[in-house]
This record gives structure tokens, sequence and C-alpha cells, in this order.
């Protein structure tokens, strides 16, 4: 993995602890490499996946210094999603990054 | 109260009875309502509230197709004069039954379509506990702008928190949010199963 792959992940994996403090003690979520995101296997409800994505997007835009969009119309037209899992967002957003 | 049922692709908002009482009392005593306003505390209070709604406002149960009813939200304060309403009193309750739908911002997308097209608001806006941060991010995503800060204007979850208030103008919601609540539609759409009923979990509350 490289050092971008590595901080991506880190950075999602941060957005997913914030998660984890604003929500209540039987709500934690496994945070991991699978961890789903969307559809019918999330473990995120629709505000979860709001916060995570806000937060990711500021975070990414902070530690890189490029504004990237995770719900503009590029990325929604993407099939699947790219906030399916973890796995899909950290390839999309290093895809961004160029 | 108003008698209107919504229909979206997802789910229907029926109008909310006294009927409602026992079920929606459950939800409000639930653990994921904790940041709400304090409420009725027992079936006859909660059927007492219902029944005492004035017919200026639209409260709502959500119920996906299979007529399962799972959350509720409503539309209140509503002035034809300054054009402006109040969505809120918004909680999913039945969080199983709707893992894979797209019913919250579907059920928000009715209550807009209904403020600002049928109703012809020109403005909607509301107030939000400082520490909801979770739903203060929901409709800041959704397009609601925070507009100022009641300091200490609740007493929730044993302590004062400031009322954040949040507001979307009409052109906010026809350029901003009604585009992003399409994409999270079509997205839910995209990642279900043809049936439908396997889309986006969501849940979600608000306060009052």
């Amino acid at each position: 993995m490289t050092n971008k792959e590595s901080a991506v992940l880190d950075l999602i994996y941060q957005t997913l602890t914030t998660l984890n403090e604003e929500r209540s003690a039987d709500e934690k979520i496994e945070v991991g490499p699978d961890t789903c995101l969307f559809g019918e296997r999330s473990v995120l409800d629709s505000l979860s996946l709001v916060s995570v994505i806000v937060d990711l997007e500021t975070l990414v835009a902070d530690k890189f210094g490029n504004a990237i969009s995770l719900t503009d119309d590029k990325a929604m037209s993407r099939d699947p999603v790219p906030f399916v899992d973890v796995g899909t967002l950290k390839a999309y957003i290093l895809e961004q990054l160029g | 109260m108003t008698n209107l049922t919504l229909c979206g692709e997802f789910i229907n908002l029926r109008p909310l009875t006294p009927e409602d009482a026992a079920m929606t009392l459950r939800w409000r005593q639930s653990a994921r309502a904790a940041n709400l306003n304090q409420g009725a505390t027992s079936v006859e209070q909660q059927a007492a509230w219902i029944a005492s709604r004035p017919a200026s406002e639209y409260n709502f149960i959500i119920c996906i197709k299979s007529g399962q009813p799972v959350g509720m939200v409503s539309l209140a304060g509503i002035d034809q004069t300054h054009r402006h309403g109040e969505p809120g009193r918004f909680l999913i309750g039945e969080e199983d039954a709707v893992r894979g739908v797209p019913v919250a911002v579907e059920a928000m997308k009715l209550v807009y379509e209904l403020a600002f097209d049928q109703l012809k608001l020109l403005r909607v806006f509301g107030t939000i506990a400082s520490g909801n941060t979770l739903m203060i991010k929901w409709q800041r995503f959704l397009g609601m702008r925070e507009e100022g800060r009641l300091r200490r204007h609740y007493f929730i979850n044993g302590h004062f928190q400031d009322a954040v208030l949040l507001g979307m103008l009409e052109e906010e919601y026809r350029h901003h949010a009604l585009p992003r609540m399409n994409s999270l539609i079509a997205a839910g759409r995209k990642s279900g199963k043809a049936d439908g009923n396997t889309l986006d979990g969501m849940r979600s509350q608000n306060d009052e």
C-alpha cells in the first residue's frame, strides 16, 4: 500500500471513528476495510452515511488540498456509487486525487 | 389536521391519527429519539396531542410501500402571509424495516414538494439542538443553511444546548436540495434489487 493509499484509508477510518463517537453505545459500528456503508448490507443509516461523506470531504481537502465531491453527478453516475464500502470509497478518492 | 396522503416511489406519507398514539409514543421513547424535545409520557397524552393538532399542520406517518408504518414527519408553522413553514417531528422508528430503502430522503423530498410546489411557500426553517450533530450535518447536506443560534435554548439529555436555526429558500431547494435528494434516491435505487425493497438504509430524527 502506498503512502497515499494509507493516508486515504486513515482518513476514512477517522471519519468512521468520529461517527462512532456521535452514536450511542449500542450503535457503534465495526471499523475495517470491509465495512459496508451503503446498500442492503449497510451498517449505516442515512444520517450516518451523510455524516461520513461530509466529514471525509473536509478531511481530504484539508489533507491533500484538493476538494473532492463524493455525491456529485460524476460520483453518483458510478455503478456502484463510490461509498458502497470502505474499499470503493478509498479507490474513488485516490482516483479523484490522481 | 389536514387529511392528505403524499405518494412517493418508496414510501407514502399518510395522515397521523390518534390511533397511531401507542406506536408513535414507542418511537418517541426509544433511545434514537434522545435528541428530541420531551414529548408525551403516556399513550393517552400522545393521543390527545395528536388529536389537538391544528388544521393548519400536516402531520404524517411514513409508510413503506407494504403499508408498514416506519416513522413520522410534519410540516407545521405554515404562514401563508409570509409564505414559510417548518418541517420537523422527523423520526424513523422502525430502523430494521427501512434498511435498504431511501426512506428519510424521500420523506424529506415529499415534505419539501408539499411546501414549495403545493403550498407555494418561499422558505422552510427549523431548529435542531446543537448536540444533534448528525441531524445538523444531514440537513446542511440537503441544502439547509445555518441562519443563527439561540443560545442555551433547549434542555435535552440533562444539559442546556443551543438551538441551531436552519433555513432554506425556495431557489436553494430547487437548485441544491432537490438535485441532491434525487441523487441519493437514484443511488439507493441503483443499489437495490429489482423489487425496489432493498435500497439504502435510512433513519433519522429531528427536533420539533
